[in-house]
């Protein structure tokens, strides 16, 4: 005891080097650079969009917002068609991958025999490391002949007459491109996202609250819709909103299937265009103001995934303490 | 040591008919055999508890009796445990059924994400559909009976995460009773809980009894010794021995489980 006290009291002075300082402050000026480098970056691509979109928007002013024309004949643009394409597009998306995801976390974490867990576990992880040109390629040389083969044109003959379903679901052309097309391309690419985010969600659950759950006599399906579901309710609307945020943006995939009209059409079976495959599209020979129209369709789409992406960190990091 | 153990006067009932009877119960997580050759019988409207160092046996043994180790495939069970003349580890017994009739309350607070009454009628509406009044009284009445209804009664639509620890396990054991369980299995229920909310769950214990057969695994035996009629003590997957409380604590026959009562190893 007495040796141990002695030798961190005894000042043995000379062998002990003096912090001189010098390099611990360039160190953390050197890491205070990087960390501002970030903010720069983002603050000088915020600006340029907003310069480059400003004519277009001065010119047009809200109803750059809602017109449907887009002429580059006469100069004349208007976001409105790739503004739904993009919405309509993401909110397929949704519809269709997110009961998908649930399904898949929920059965991963709750139901999977371990033999059959492993794999489809990994499945997603490479799911999600597809490219997207990949997901563009197939879906517009696989997926969109079957699509037309078997559901535009069967069910365009179905609907034909009918009162909205009529409009909403009717295929003038059917080449299996469109906005529906799109939209379900897009479910599947964010389904590895919202599944793999839901499942780490189910299993942070503590076992003991899922024993208790059963524990009074609750089917599987009780525990999950009741207790499990709503605990990692937050997070899960937080995973949503993160596929949500690559739905919007998503661009070459939805470039090859979309079908890309400029026009705006009541049926979701049509071809349209989404803010970022009018862009992939045109930016290649735009000048002058339809170059300002992208820009600004840009400065559009950047508002509102980085207004989703937020909203999606902000739930997703509200993970409950047990 | 043995001194210090206040000893409740046990009203113990030697004639009560045996509400669960455990014959050469075995017990394996995956090739490890965690029970070996269990026989107790626990006896109607008593308190037994299972006591013994970590590691003996006695969570295991208590989640047996609602299946709950179901849950997991790789544990298995093998032998009899009887409840109203059926064997609860044979496959061809309804486990969800089984559930709502055996309930348990586990070592942390476990409030479902729901209202506290949702809570409390949640287990209610899992097997009965009961017009609303009758809900209403069978949530008040057991919320009444496990000590709470004072506390929660003018915020029974708040959510059950917002109550203390205490009050989340009384609450856990509102949601229990109301299901009318004929059993009631506690997985060292105050183990989490502060002094006072400890004393609170005891006293809930001791008028409890009047209405349930109680299981509980503790690893304070001055809970065992106050709360308790019958002990069984536990060490290495076996029961080593199994008596009315006080001649455990105060007489026992074995040596290990003398040197486990009075502190000498545990």
């Amino acid at each position: 005891m007495v040796a141990v006290t002695d030798q961190f009291a005894a000042p043995s002075a000379p062998v002990r080097k003096t912090p001189k300082g010098t390099f611990d402050l360039i160190f953390r000026n050197a890491s205070f650079l990087a960390a501002l480098f970030v903010l720069v970056l983002l603050a000088g691509i915020m600006v340029s969009m907003v310069i480059g979109g400003w004519p277009a928007f001065s010119k047009f002013g809200f109803g750059f917002l809602t017109s449907s024309v887009w002429d580059t004949q006469n100069d004349q643009y208007g976001a409105w068609p790739a503004i739904v394409g993009t919405l309509s597009t993401a909110l397929i998306a949704l519809v269709v991958g997110v009961p998908l995801s649930l399904g898949i976390a929920v059965f991963l974490t709750q139901l999977a025999p371990p033999w059959f867990k492993q794999p489809v576990s990994t499945a997603i992880e490479l799911l999600a490391a597809v490219p997207s040109i990949i997901y563009g390629m197939w879906g517009l040389f696989v997926f969109a002949p079957l699509f037309a083969a078997y559901v535009q044109i069967p069910l365009s003959n179905i609907v034909e007459g009918m009162p909205v379903v009529g409009t909403i679901l009717y295929s003038r052309s059917p080449s299996g491109l469109g906005i529906l097309t799109a939209g379900i391309i897009l479910a599947f690419m964010i389904i590895p996202f919202i599944a793999s985010i839901t499942r780490d969600m189910l299993d942070q659950i503590p076992s003991v609250l899922r024993e208790s759950a059963y524990g009074i006599g609750a089917t599987t399906w009780e525990v999950v819709r009741h207790v499990l579901v709503p605990q990692a309710g937050v997070s899960i609307i937080g995973a949503i909103m993160l596929g949500l945020g690559r739905a919007l943006g998503e661009t070459m995939a939805v470039t090859f299937v979309v079908g890309n009209a400029n026009r705006l059409s009541g049926s979701i079976m049509d071809p349209g265009s989404t803010i970022a495959s009018r862009i992939a599209n045109e930016f290649n020979e735009a000048l002058g103001l339809q170059l300002n129209s992208l820009i600004a369709l840009g400065c559009i789409l950047f508002f509102v995934t980085f207004v989703v992406l937020v909203i999606a960190r902000i739930l997703v990091s509200r993970v409950k303490s047990f | 040591m043995l001194s210090t153990l206040e000893l409740s006067p046990q009203t113990l009932d030697a004639d009560a008919p045996v509400r669960i009877a455990v014959k050469n119960l075995d017990f394996y997580y995956g090739e490890h055999k965690a029970l070996k050759a269990i026989n107790l019988d626990f006896r109607d409207r008593h308190v037994t508890a299972l006591i013994g160092p970590s590691g003996c046996g006695k969570s295991t043994l208590l989640r047996i009796f609602n299946r709950i180790y179901s849950l997991y495939p790789e544990q298995r069970a093998t032998g009899e445990i009887i409840l109203d003349g059926r064997n609860v580890i044979s496959n061809d017994i309804d486990v969800n059924e089984l559930r709502s009739r055996i309930g348990m309350v586990f070592q942390k607070p476990t409030p479902f994400p729901m209202s506290i009454y949702d809570n409390v009628a949640f287990g209610i509406r899992l097997y009965e559909k009961p017009p609303k009044s009758e809900l209403d009284d069978r949530v008040e009445g057991a919320l009444r009976r496990a000590a709470l209804w004072d506390e929660v009664k003018d915020k029974l639509k708040s959510s059950g995460m917002g109550l203390s620890g205490g009050q989340q396990q009384r609450l856990c054991i509102a949601r229990t009773i109301a299901q009318k369980p004929e059993v009631i299995l506690f997985d060292e229920p105050t183990s989490a809980l502060d002094p006072i909310s400890t004393g609170k769950i005891e006293d809930l214990l001791e008028q409890l009894k009047t209405d349930f057969t109680i299981v509980i695994v503790t690893h304070n035996m001055q809970q065992a010794a106050r709360i308790s009629q019958y002990t069984a003590f536990m060490y290495l997957g076996e029961v080593i021995e199994f008596d009315a409380t006080n001649t455990i604590f105060m007489n026992p026959h074995k040596k290990q489980t003398q040197d486990y009562v009075t502190g000498r190893f545990g």
